[in-house]
């Protein structure tokens, strides 16, 4: 544990808790980016460098500037909007959230290492793309297939559902 | 390494999504804490991987990924239509189906 952990630590969870709690949504975006962007870092000292830049590119770069442009499009940067018709349910939050938390923590409190750190760290490789290249498209193929079926899937539908109903054919 | 603090972190995150998506009532902010919730699944995958030493972990967390921006794609485009017949993002606001 260095002082690495504890700011990215620190940072994270400030970050989260501005991106759940912001009463604006613009402000929320952006904390969410901010935790995007530290995660990223903390996946590179967990040896994970391919998914650390793929959350940066794909989730702070592609996903929160959707989000964005969603809510400057909408012009819908306020969180709280009318009547609440379900007032036990933001009453009950912090508890069951606080019960969740204390399930998993109890899950993983006695966690004990299977491998001691030197061995785990040389078996990823860094986890780069070459090293994980070849698990994605050997033993994860399948996977990998279905899944960008559905990412195409997912793109077709989204441009299908905001095409204006009725419009003529071009 | 500190494989505990990460999970616990993973854990605190994990929650504090959980208490958005139950405590938010815009549609973009709760998808917003679904994104939180999956990012700390993933954080917990890398941990395990970490720990195991294995990039099957590894894997798994980039399929959480592209699933990520798949449902962001979808959930977003929704977000718009519905926007367009009801001037509203917020949840309780399409409690029925009737356009």
């Amino acid at each position: 544990m260095n002082l690495f952990d504890l700011v990215a630590g620190v940072v994270l969870l400030l970050t989260g808790f501005l991106a759940v709690q912001s009463k604006n949504a613009v402000h929320a975006a952006l904390a969410l980016a901010a935790n995007f962007i530290v995660m990223g870092t903390v996946f590179m000292r967990l040896e994970a460098r391919f998914l650390g830049w793929i959350e940066i590119i794909v989730y702070a770069g592609a996903i929160m500037v959707l989000f964005i442009f969603v809510i400057m499009l909408l012009y819908d940067a306020k969180a709280d909007l009318g009547v609440d018709p379900l007032p036990w349910l933001r009453l009950w939050a912090p508890g069951v959230a606080a019960l969740l938390f204390l399930g998993l923590a109890w899950a993983f409190f006695g966690f004990k290492a299977p491998l001691d750190a030197a061995t785990a760290k040389a078996a990823l490789f860094g986890g780069t793309a070459q090293a994980l290249g070849p698990v994605l498209w050997r033993d994860w193929l399948y996977a990998v297939l279905l899944v960008a079926a559905l990412l195409l899937v997912a793109t077709v539908a989204a441009v299908a559902l905001v095409k204006p109903e009725g419009g003529e054919e071009r | 390494m500190t494989y505990v603090y990460y999970l616990l972190l993973s854990a605190l995150l994990f929650a504090l999504g959980a208490y958005g998506a139950m405590r938010r009532r815009s549609v973009l902010l709760l998808l917003m804490s679904v994104e939180l919730m999956l990012n700390a699944a993933n954080l917990g995958l890398i941990t395990f991987a970490r720990a195991w030493g294995s990039l099957a972990a590894q894997g798994a967390a980039l399929l959480v990924v592209a699933l990520a921006a798949a449902e962001v794609a979808v959930g977003l485009a929704l977000v718009v239509a519905v926007f367009r017949v009801r001037e509203s993002t917020t949840v309780d606001d399409l409690s029925e189906l009737k356009g």
